[in-house]
């Protein structure tokens, strides 16, 4: 893989996992506090902003490559988001739920290289 | 946490999630026929892929794409990032079966143990989820 193929595929993946965070985040604030919670539209712009950039960058590779090739660099996000979770969102991460994390990362990985 | 008192029939959260998984997987061979359909490498802007919205199918595909999302958004209301997120990537078992059957694309023996990976580790993540809703 040349350079520039995995700098936008890295981007549309970091880019990726930060929205789903900001997306937890806003569809939380919606249970927490009753209605008009003061971030949640901010939370949720910011949320669907970066998914936007990801899901443009995403359109650019699909030009590109097979999308069964392509697709699965996502999988990554699983552990990524997994642990982003854990500690930006103090979700609680059982062992468990991480080795199952890490198994569908590292299939989609497989998939991926072949 | 909210998993106790949670609606059930469409507004379940696990059947949203269920719905949004199927919509994703639409979404993905739709947006892959228009994007190779419109195709046009030569092009300054062809790494942001705007040229794909010349096709109609992307525009079905970005339909699919938004409905997935809101259930997506209704999932997050309910269920643990933790668990939600990897259960999502069925989607990577769904996505290169359909690309086999309904894009032709080929799929190696390496690329069928990476297919099964993901399903024992969905299986690793989904059972102490059902032993918890068992019980509810």
């Amino acid at each position: 893989m040349t350079f520039l193929p995995f700098v936008f595929i890295l981007t549309s993946l970091i880019t990726f996992v930060a929205g789903q965070l900001f997306l937890k985040r806003a569809m939380e604030s919606t249970t927490a506090g009753g209605n008009g919670h003061p971030r949640f539209g901010s939370l949720l712009g910011a949320g669907i902003f970066l998914m936007t950039i990801s899901f443009f960058l995403t359109l650019g590779l699909l030009q590109r490559f097979d999308l069964s090739y392509l697709y699965p660099f996502q999988g990554l996000s699983v552990i990524i988001i997994a642990f982003a979770a854990a500690i930006v969102l103090q979700e609680k991460l059982t062992l468990q739920l991480t080795i199952g994390a890490a198994l569908i990362s590292a299939g989609i990985v497989l998939v991926s290289i072949s | 946490m909210p998993m106790q008192n949670r609606p059930s029939g469409f507004a379940n959260p696990w059947f949203q999630l269920a719905l949004s998984v199927a919509f994703v997987t639409v979404s993905e061979l739709l947006l892959k026929r228009g994007a190779s359909d419109t195709a046009n490498l030569a092009t300054n802007w062809s790494w942001t892929g705007i040229n794909s919205l010349a096709s109609p199918l992307v525009w079905w595909g970005i339909l699919c794409v938004i409905a997935s999302f809101l259930s997506w958004l209704y999932v997050l209301k309910y269920i643990p990032l933790t668990i939600a997120f990897p259960l999502s990537r069925v989607v990577d078992v769904l996505v290169p079966l359909s690309c086999w059957i309904f894009l032709g694309e080929t799929i190696s023996a390496r690329r069928w143990c990476g297919i099964a990976l993901v399903v024992i580790g969905l299986a690793v993540v989904a059972k102490p989820v059902a032993r918890l809703e068992e019980r509810l």
